[in-house]
């Protein structure tokens, strides 16, 4: 297991988040892909710390941290919009458009 | 304070505060009598102590000057205010209180049958008028004779426009300011040359001959629009609007006279000017033609009048033009006397026949016989009946302007003497001769406030002429009486038109020449071009620049909210408000940070 | 009283902090509490102008509070001989404002509050000797227009027509909404320009202060004086309707509430116009000489095309904001002289015009009031049912058309010697005709509303002057014949100053 390999992991785990920030159309599954991407990230935090030392575990957990914050306020975005529509289709809230 | 400053003061200080306690008590203006009291008593008060000057001062004494600092520029003082008594600004005085006191004396029973408040407010209007007269008489420099000048304006508007709910008294009055005004701007710009030439606005101010000549004729400008000459006079008709007693005062010593006093004063600057003389003289000349020739198809009576004083101021501004100050002083001294006596007789018989038609008129001379023979004695004067004030005076003017410009001035101003005489004779014969027509049969002469003046204008009518050499030696001119060719020419034209006048009207009939002129009046050529002027080029210009301003200026300023908003909305669409959008461009826009920063 | 300044900029601020304390039924209290506000400040302006020392001339009752010192920002107050007949226009201005809104019941103690914060913007900017706080008091004297305007302001209709007539789907022209939007835009960008220029200066003095005193002693460079006039010329210009920037006067004057049209053409024009030469010719004097020709020809247009343009208006209130177009281009073209005497003439037509237009503005709202249109093609006789107000327009006419006697007079007069005694002399002579055409749509204007026959029947009862009303006609009629009669008392102060920063522009050889 060398730094690489998890770096590679990361990019991986990173890129599934993309795309499926990108293509899926439920609030649900984006919100799951936002969570890959920030996993990403912290495996990368959590790497660095390992093979290199430095701060970056405590990152690893600042950003567990709001990761929950962000999903209280992301899933009570989801149960509003479902609330409104009958779905979480993420299209459906387009309210802001100009 | 020397004595002589603190008179002119007095004199000018009285009606000043009349008119200031007229307008700010007004329980005193809206009983209406207590006003005319109050305007009287000022009045009084200013003419005691013009008399005082005039009596206390010794001929060619030294003139005496007492000044305030008025205006400054850089720690400078740039004008002042005061009283300037000289041998001029005493006899002005003198007259223009006299003729004052008469026309608001006459006014009290000419006046009672307005409102009171109307009358409160007319008496409010003369002390207003006298005060600015006397301002203007006294100024120790041409700003403050421009201050006075203007305020004499403003005083005629109101009383031209007193009859404000009448639609042609409104006009009338603006029509006199707007057309003073116009020519005021002469007035103004003369100031500033000769401020910025000379450093001062002093009289006594003495410009190259070019400046002078600039200067001199812009001024004249400004004396065109006063004292109502071709082709400025269409206001003087006009400003018949008024009460019959406002214009004998406009007429005799204050506005239009305004106008002549301003050459006389500035007499030593226009001495420079050759070429301003020149313009003066011919447009006196032509004036005083042309204005004859339209007082003699009037059939208003006051209109006759009102021609007649055009066609006279046009003698002094000849006379001035020739180079003769004291002439013009001359004529102007003797003409208020007359003039101001035929406007207040025609005020009466005004009163009596409730008409200003000609028509009405008639047969009056047995009606109403005091105002019938003072009429007489103004018309003879103004005729130029030797013997009388007015011919000694349009003598000495003919005299001044023999031989100018290849004679024809002269020629015109004699040809005028002759016509003055001729239609003075038909409105004489017209009014007081012949049968009493039906609204001239319940005539009656009016009460002692009305006759008393009249009495009191006709014996300096008669005798003012006699006082020439006085008047002369008083102001320090020389006056000569002569015998010659325009004398003997002078009193042929007045008796010639006197009766030939008898001849034609007294058998009611007419000369073929009237219905030339009346033809010529009736389209006002002059008139016309003035409401073209105003209408069509100023009205339209402006019609023009107000679309202008208001569609393209402000439209420009519009066109750029328009353009700001609509660029707005043009790039709201990028916009879409699905959150994938947005999520696809934060991607892209990684990406491209990230290309950017490997490549850098 | 070593605080005079501070209490006057503060007594009206102060006003409205305890009228936000009352409650909104307290309608007298007020009233009071406002008219208390602006009559301290008037006492105190006129205390300013009895004790202030001719003789020693200069800045006096310095006051000096550091406020932001780490960029060397201070509120330091001072006044000199412009700011004392600036603060008495001020002075009177507001206090005759305060009771011509006496009948103002639509949320009469938003109104009044928004009332007094400007007014304290505005004292404030006359004797602010920091660049800083006059820009400060200059924004704070604009904003609350806008609200006044936009809520207490009355609409009227422009007919779409010309090039640009497709806007009118997007604004209403014309409504109080769009007046107020048009005002506060153009001047903001204004506002913008200013706030560049004062930057501009205060980098090449050092960074490290904004004192008036200190800006003025720097020799700019001439590359800098050349870019920051004009910023400063048409940032402080669109408030003072130099043209063409003037189009929100118009509509701003047309829509705007009595009071306010009377502070707002009587007093906030001349926060532009007292920019410009304070800032813009005192602390750049090489611009102020390179530009003088452009800015005076620029005020000789807006004289002159005020005036046309006045001319050919039907609504009243329009007639008295293109009038102000006219007469702030004297302003300007006194300015533009270079001379003392131009100056002394711009800053005496800025008090004189501040007291005719409020005046005009007074009446008209009178009139307006009663007789509910301002189209004066429809009225007529009016002299016969309120013959004050038709006394008190006509001295309002007479010293906007210059005649001796009115404080209008001496202004022109000044200005017009002045340019004729400057480099460009041939500035007078359209300034004259200026004068000429004011005499024409005004008389215009008064025969057409207060002569001829009694009213029709609709206008037959229209009530004179009445209580609180007779307090705008009387002091501002007075106010105008007494500084008309005898100018030294202005005079005086204004000559002080005008010298002392004529001084510092190069002569024209």
């Amino acid at each position: 297991m060398t730094l690489a390999n998890c770096i590679l992991l990361a990019s991986l785990l990173f890129s599934i988040g993309v795309y499926g920030l990108l293509t899926r159309r439920q609030a649900v599954a984006m919100l799951l892909c936002v969570e890959l991407m920030l996993n990403a990230a912290n495996i990368v935090f959590v790497s660095f710390a390992h093979f290199r030392g430095g701060p970056g575990q405590i990152f690893a957990i600042f950003a567990l941290a709001i990761t929950v914050a962000e999903v209280a306020v992301g899933l009570a975005l989801v149960l509003l919009l479902y609330r409104k529509h009958g779905d979480t289709a993420i299209d459906l809230a387009s309210e802001t458009k100009g | 304070m020397s004595d002589p400053a603190l008179l002119a003061t007095i004199a000018l200080v009285a009606p000043a505060a009349a008119a200031l306690l007229l307008a700010l008590v007004p329980p005193l203006r809206h009983r209406g009598a207590p006003a005319a009291f109050v305007c009287i008593a000022g009045t009084l008060v200013s003419f005691g102590a013009a008399i005082g000057l005039l009596v206390g001062r010794a001929p060619g004494a030294e003139e005496v000057r007492v000044v305030v600092p008025w205006l400054q520029a850089g720690g400078r003082t740039i004008a002042e205010v005061g009283v300037l008594v000289d041998g001029i600004s005493s006899v002005m005085l003198a007259v223009v209180t006299l003729v004052a006191l008469c026309v608001q004396v006459f006014s009290v029973g000419y006046m009672h049958d307005e409102t009171r408040r109307g009358y409160g407010r007319y008496f409010a209007y003369h002390a207003l008028f006298l005060f600015s007269m006397n301002l203007l008489v006294v100024a120790p420099n041409l700003l403050q004779f421009f201050a006075g000048w203007e305020l004499v304006g403003l005083a005629s508007y109101l009383l031209i426009g007193f009859y404000f709910a009448k639609p042609s008294a409104a006009r009338a009055a603006v029509k006199a300011f707007w057309m003073t005004k116009l020519a005021d701007m002469g007035f103004l710009v003369a100031l500033l040359v000769l401020f910025v030439t000379t450093g001062s606005f002093e009289w006594t101010a003495v410009p190259t001959t070019a400046v002078a000549t600039a200067v001199t004729l812009l001024l004249f400008l400004g004396v065109m629009g006063k004292s109502a000459q071709f082709p400025l006079h269409v206001w003087l008709p006009d400003a018949m609007e008024g009460p019959t007693p406002v214009s004998a005062l406009l007429h005799a010593a204050t506005m239009v006279a305004a106008g002549v006093f301003l050459v006389v004063r500035a007499h030593p600057l226009f001495e420079l000017a050759p070429t301003t003389g020149d313009v003066m003289l011919w447009v006196g000349a032509v004036t005083a033609a042309f204005a004859a020739c339209l007082a003699l198809v009037q059939t208003d009576i006051k209109k006759v009048l009102a021609y007649s004083t055009c066609s006279q101021l046009g003698y002094m501004v000849a006379a001035l033009g020739a180079g003769s100050a004291f002439a013009g002083f001359f004529h102007l001294g003797t003409h208020a006397f007359f003039k101001a006596l035929l406007f207040l007789a025609a005020g009466s018989v005004i009163h009596a026949v409730h008409s200003n038609d000609l028509a009405d008129m008639g047969g009056l001379r047995r009606k109403i016989p005091l105002t019938a023979a003072t009429f007489g004695i103004g018309a003879l004067s103004l005729a130029g009946v030797p013997g009388l004030a007015g011919f000694f005076s349009k003598d000495l003017v003919l005299t001044q302007v023999e031989g100018r410009a290849g004679w024809i001035p002269w020629a015109l101003l004699m040809a005028s003497a002759f016509l003055t005489a001729f239609y003075m004779g038909r409105v004489f014969i017209k009014a007081f001769l012949g049968a009493p027509s039906a609204k001239a049969e319940h005539a009656h002469e009016p009460g002692l406030a009305m006759t008393g003046p009249l009495v009191l204008l006709a014996v300096p009518s008669v005798i003012a002429g006699l006082f020439g050499g006085t008047l002369a030696h008083f102001v320090g001119a020389e006056y000569h009486t002569h015998f010659g060719l325009t004398p003997i020419l002078a009193s042929a034209m007045a008796l010639g038109g006197l009766a030939m006048a008898g001849l034609v009207f007294g058998r009611g009939r007419e000369v073929a020449l009237m219905r030339t002129l009346r033809s010529l009046d009736s389209g006002s050529v002059v008139d016309r071009s003035w409401e073209f002027l105003y209408r069509r080029v100023m009205l339209g210009v402006s019609g023009v620049l107000g679309w202008f301003d208001r569609y393209v200026i402000d439209g420009l300023m519009n066109l750029t909210g328009y353009a700001t908003l609509e660029s707005g909305s043009a790039v709201r669409t990028l916009q879409t408000g699905r959150v994938r959008d947005y999520a696809l461009a934060v991607v892209v826009g990684a990406i491209l940070l990230s290309l950017f920063g490997v490549l850098r | 009283m070593t605080h005079l300044l501070s209490i006057i900029v503060a007594a009206p601020a102060i006003a409205a902090a305890i009228l936000l304390l009352l409650p909104n039924s307290a309608r007298t209290g007020v009233r009071v509490v406002s008219l208390l506000g602006a009559l301290i400040s008037l006492a105190g302006s006129i205390a300013v102008a009895w004790t202030y020392d001719r003789a020693a001339g200069g800045l006096q009752r310095v006051e000096d509070y550091p406020l932001v010192p780490p960029l060397g920002i201070h509120l330091r107050l001072a006044v000199d001989g412009w700011g004392v007949p600036l603060l008495l226009l001020t002075g009177i201005i507001i206090v005759t404002g305060v009771l011509a809104s006496w009948s103002v019941a639509k949320r009469d103690k938003d109104y009044f509050v928004l009332l007094l914060v400007l007014v304290a913007g505005v004292f404030g900017v006359f004797v602010s000797q920091d660049l800083f706080v006059f820009f400060l008091f200059y924004e704070i004297a604009v904003l609350p227009m806008y609200l006044l305007i936009g809520i207490w302001g009355a609409s009227h209709e422009v007919p779409a027509a010309g090039p640009f007539r497709f806007v009118w789907k997007r604004f209403a022209v014309g409504g109080k909404e769009y007046a107020a939007m048009k005002l506060t835009l153009m001047l903001l960008v204004g506002s913008a320009a200013i706030l560049v220029a004062m930057f501009l200066l205060w980098k090449e003095a050092g960074a490290t202060t904004f004192d008036l005193g200190v800006l003025e002693a720097t020799k700019f460079s001439r590359t800098t004086q050349m870019i920051a006039f004009p910023l400063v010329w048409l940032g402080f210009g669109s408030l003072a309707g130099v043209f063409p920037f003037h189009t929100w006067s118009p509509d701003g004057h047309a829509s705007a509430p009595t009071a306010v049209s009377m502070l707002h053409a009587g007093v906030l024009m001349k926060l532009g116009a007292f920019g410009v030469m304070r800032i813009g010719m005192v602390l750049l004097p090489d611009a102020a000489v390179a530009w003088a020709p452009v800015v005076g020809t620029v005020a000789v247009i807006n004289i002159l095309y005020g005036a046309l343009c006045a001319a050919s208006q039907k609504d009243l209130k329009y007639i008295v904001a293109y009038s102000s177009v006219s007469h702030m281009g004297v302003v300007m073209l006194g300015a533009a002289t270079l001379t003392t005497t131009g100056w002394n003439g711009a800053v005496y037509q800025m008090f004189a015009h501040g007291i005719m237009t409020g005046l005009f503005f007074a009446l008209v709202g009178i009139v307006y009031e009663r007789a509910h249109t301002r189209t004066i093609a429809k009225m007529g006789g009016f002299a016969h049912t309120m013959p004050v107000v038709a006394a008190f327009f006509t001295l309002a006419c007479l010293s906007s058309l210059g005649l001796p006697g009115t404080a209008g007079f001496i202004a022109e007069f000044l200005v017009f010697l002045g340019s004729a005694q400057g480099a460009h002399a041939w500035w007078a002579v359209p300034g004259v005709i200026g004068a000429f055409v004011t005499a024409v749509y005004v008389l215009r204007a008064c025969k057409t509303i207060f002569w001829g026959p009694p009213p029709k029947e609709e206008f037959a009862h229209l009530a004179d002057v009445q209580r609180t009303e007779w307090g705008a006609p009387l002091v501002l009629g007075t106010a105008l014949i007494l500084f008309g009669v005898w100018p030294r008392f202005l005079l005086d102060f204004i000559d002080l100053t005008s010298t002392a920063f004529l001084g510092r522009i190069p002569t024209i050889s």
